[in-house]
């Protein structure tokens, strides 16, 4: 059961109200906005829960149980529990920069959805530079993870943050340099015609089958652009205690967390979208197999996570420039070669 | 007009409430960016006095402020302390005892080295060893619970022999330990060692060279991955450990990673350890007859065991009376924090870490 | 026991009585190890040459303690070989006031904590030491120096003598 219908018809009864399209299309942008931002805001609150049962499983716990069935509802007793904490500003710190760093962080998180395909028809917005604008939003959470590190006048937090900003800028190359390889095949840079060229083989024609080093590069870029381990130095609990995010408490902290969730949740739609297929498949309904596709992804990163150890800043460094940058490009002569010849 | 661009040395403290050390110490860094320039450790958060009270207790009531004098591995503290009460009176101790206590310092060491194991791998990100450790772990807590109700700090091994005899399910559940644990030492190994980021994090950081060992005194496995060959087991025995077929591994690679592996080979030899004198057990008492009120002769006297973590000395005066006169009690961990500055210098945070934990350095041997 | 060592007690107590220049003077006891007491103003000139002696080679520091026994203090050092296997126990006996002794880490660096810990729970002053502060103790103590026999603090009990 397709959802774009559904949609259509209530923007037709908006229409039928005789408000005009200018009012009815301002009606239903806001709509959207307000219907993704839930759906997201679900959606972190499902994967907090989902990533503590998961650990716990690798590890051979249980986690959550007692909150609700196998511990469903421990998410939002937590966030009612960080919404009641003291917010706590030290004396010290630069107090514009330290207010407006959650802020952006959180803003820029959501504001990557905007052309995510979630399934056919369903896009808020069809943009023609969809994967550009992807990766430009997504590169804001840098300037706020600096803002964090130096306003809270904390030499772990500055710490932290300059390695944060420092893993950040260096593995944005390889990962659009992956993803260029796509968009030389598609020969469009919208969401909604990468989806549309692996339509072919009863919706099986992924890029990953035709393009693996490029995906493969993708996963690893990936997971450093969400600070997670192996590339979580950022937040090294062990050597910073919680490095560029130490003095932020309450709703602030509620927000850096909650967007490192959905920042996962955007790496992981991407390359469902780009690499593995997006919405389409055989059978089931196309956002049951973006979710499904999406969350498999998620679930490698969880597995990631609590599997390997953390490399140290300078082996990051060093892995991102000498390793993952030849290859991206190596990936991108491979691509453009295939193309010319076997007319991708 | 172009300004100077700043380039101070910051001075970072690892306060003494800090994730990854391993108990409560502070480290006094200063950093130029990440390389550390100095490192000054600052000591004495756990100081309980326990050389102070020794002099106002009786021998027995020495041993449970032996016990905590390093929790990890409480029997083997118990235990150099009576083997230097023992040896001041020249007691005998029953055969018997003597493989109960073999026994039991043992399973401390895996133990100890399973804590070791856990906790290295969780201070470089790797969150999941820790709880595999600590399940075999609970299985040798539950050992231990069994024969003498405690899973820390046991008061087990006494003056003459042992407080109370296993009990007779002992036996069947440490096969069953021993039948499983190599196994699980596999497991461990296949996790974490071929993996290019741990190497990559452990290989040639915090070289200790052999030179370094002697003239820091450093002892156990941190040694004997620098390439020095000494096993107190072997090189200088005590009790029965004559009796036992047991490997002692050295490596020479002198970095983190080889004190990983030599502590995980460790286990193993351990496990043989207790094959066999579970195998070799006799009956009979288990202890000696020892009177109440002990009064060894007067004399001092250095004795020393082979601890999980190193060297664990006791110097003991004696004046004739019913208390120690002075005890000295000296653990690996003194040591080898006091050699951390010169190991440091050069690297950077990350590796910091990395080392310390490598060390399997525990605060109250130091402190006391 | 005996141990595993390369030369015998008595082959020891030989060899360093034959070697070493300063008086010394050796106390018998039932312990595999030589004891011998040396004066404060040979402890390094003692110190070098056990390490440096091919035949000896005592590389390894095990302990240092202080000990007060009332009448006098002694610093008492406890010494090993590890290539050659063998064991020694020496001290220097100090006076109860404004006791002195020189550092030996010029021989063994280990003895860095050991000497700063004997300096602050004791009283002794350790001449050539580079870094003789607070060790254990907070760094505001001054109630004197615990570990001497009759130091009693302000919520130090004696426990009655039950056996």
């Amino acid at each position: 059961m397709e959802l774009a219908p559904v949609f259509t018809w209530l923007y037709g009864l908006l229409l039928s109200l005789g408000l005009g399209t200018s009012v009815a299309d301002l009606i239903s942008l806001v709509a959207l906005a307000v219907i993704v931002f839930g759906f997201l805001a679900v959606v972190a609150l499902f994967l907090v829960w989902w990533e503590r049962k998961v650990s716990a499983h690798i590890q051979q716990r249980f986690g959550p149980m007692m909150t609700g069935w196998h511990g469903v509802f421990q998410t939002i007793i937590d966030a009612l529990k960080l919404l009641q904490k003291e917010d706590i500003t030290p004396a010290l710190a630069d107090r514009k920069v330290f207010f407006w760093a959650p802020v952006i962080c959180f803003v820029c998180a959501f504001a990557a959805y905007v052309v995510m395909p979630f399934g056919k028809g369903l896009i808020v917005s069809d943009l023609n530079i969809g994967i550009l604008y992807i990766v430009a939003i997504t590169t804001f959470t840098i300037i706020s993870l600096l803002m964090a590190g130096w306003g809270s006048n904390n030499k772990y937090a500055l710490l932290g943050g300059m390695r944060s900003a420092a893993q950040a800028v260096s593995y944005e190359v390889p990962l659009v340099l992956s993803l260029l390889g796509v968009v030389m095949v598609t020969g469009s840079m919208s969401m909604n015609d990468i989806v549309a060229g692996q339509a072919g083989w009863g919706g099986f024609h992924w890029n990953a089958l035709f393009q693996p080093l490029g995906f493969l590069i993708y996963i690893i870029a990936a997971t450093a652009e969400a600070n997670r381990t192996p590339f979580d130095l950022p937040e090294a609990e062990q050597e910073l205690v919680a490095g560029f995010n130490i003095e932020y408490s309450g709703m602030k902290f509620a927000m850096f967390f909650l967007a490192e969730f959905v920042n996962m949740f955007t790496v992981s739609a991407i390359a469902a979208t780009v690499f593995l297929g997006g919405w389409n498949g055989p059978l089931l309904p196309s956002w049951v197999w973006f979710l499904g596709k999406t969350l498999a992804m998620v679930f490698v990163l969880m597995w990631f996570r609590w599997t390997y150890p953390r490399l140290r800043v300078d082996q990051l460094m060093e892995f991102a420039w000498k390793v993952l940058v030849p290859l991206a490009f190596l990936n991108i002569l491979y691509v453009g070669v295939m193309a010319k010849w076997l007319k991708w | 007009m172009a300004e100077q661009l700043r380039t101070e040395e910051m001075i970072l403290n690892m306060g003494p409430h800090h994730p990854s050390t391993h108990g409560v110490c502070r480290l006094i860094l200063t950093l130029d960016g990440e390389v550390i320039k100095n490192c000054v450790p600052v000591v004495g958060y756990l100081h309980r006095a326990i050389e102070k009270m020794v002099e106002n207790r009786t021998y027995a009531q020495c041993i449970p402020l032996m016990d905590r004098f390093e929790y990890v591995t409480s029997m083997s503290c118990d235990w150099a302390f009576c083997l230097a009460a023992e040896k001041l009176t020249e007691i005998t101790v029953p055969e018997r005892a003597e493989y109960l206590r073999v026994i039991m310092a043992e399973l401390n060491r895996i133990a100890s080295h399973l804590v070791f194991m856990g906790v290295t791998a969780m201070d470089l990100g790797a969150l999941t060893p820790f709880l595999y450790g600590f399940r075999e772990r609970e299985m040798i807590m539950d050992l231990f619970e069994m024969t003498c109700g405690q899973r820390l700090t046991y008061n087990y091994i006494r003056i003459g022999g042992v407080s109370k005899d296993i009990p007779p399910e002992f036996i069947g559940q440490c096969r069953h330990f021993l039948d499983i644990f190599p196994g699980k030492i596999k497991d461990y190994e296949k996790l974490l060692l071929k993996n290019p980021i741990w190497i990559a994090r452990n290989r040639g950081i915090g070289i200790i060279t052999e030179q370094m060992a002697y003239d820091y005194a450093i002892s156990g496995p941190n040694a004997r991955a620098s390439g020095v060959n000494f096993d107190l087991r072997k090189d200088d025995p005590y009790s029965i450990y004559n009796r036992f077929e047991f490997d002692i591994p050295v490596l020479n690679g002198c970095d983190c990673y080889d004190r990983y592996i030599v502590r995980l080979e460790e286990m193993r030899q351990a496990a043989r350890i207790i094959r066999q004198a579970l195998d070799q057990l006799p009956g009979g008492e288990i202890r000696a007859k020892v009177p109440l009120k002990f009064k060894p002769e007067i004399g001092e006297l250095y004795s020393r065991i082979e601890n999980s973590r190193g060297e664990m000395g006791v110097y003991l005066v004696s004046d004739g009376s019913t208390k120690p006169f002075r005890l000295r009690a000296r653990g690996g961990s003194y040591n080898h924090l006091q050699a951390i500055p010169d190991i440091v210098r050069g690297l950077k945070i990350a590796d910091m870490v990395a080392i310390f934990a490598s060390l399997d350095i525990i605060m109250p041997e130091i402190d006391r | 026991m005996e141990l595993n060592g390369v030369m015998t007690k008595q082959e020891l107590i030989d060899h360093i009585k034959a070697h070493f220049p300063g008086p010394l003077e050796m106390i018998e006891t039932k312990q595999p190890e030589p004891y011998f007491i040396v004066r404060p103003e040979d402890l390094v000139a003692f110190a070098r040459f056990i390490h440096d002696d091919p035949q000896l080679q005592m590389n390894f520091l095990m302990s240092l303690a202080g000990v007060d026994t009332g009448q006098r203090c002694e610093v008492v050092y406890n010494v090993c070989s590890y290539p050659l296997k063998h064991r020694l126990l020496f001290k220097i006996l100090l006076p109860r006031d404004n006791a002195e002794f020189d550092s030996v880490l010029s021989v063994w660096p280990a003895a860095n904590w050991y000497e700063r810990e004997v300096w602050e729970l004791y009283g002794m002053n350790v001449r050539n030491h580079p870094n003789l502060t607070r060790f254990l103790l907070t760094d505001d103590w001054d109630e004197g120096n615990p570990m001497r026999k009759g130091w009693t603090g302000t919520d130090f009990i004696t426990l009655p003598d039950r056996g």
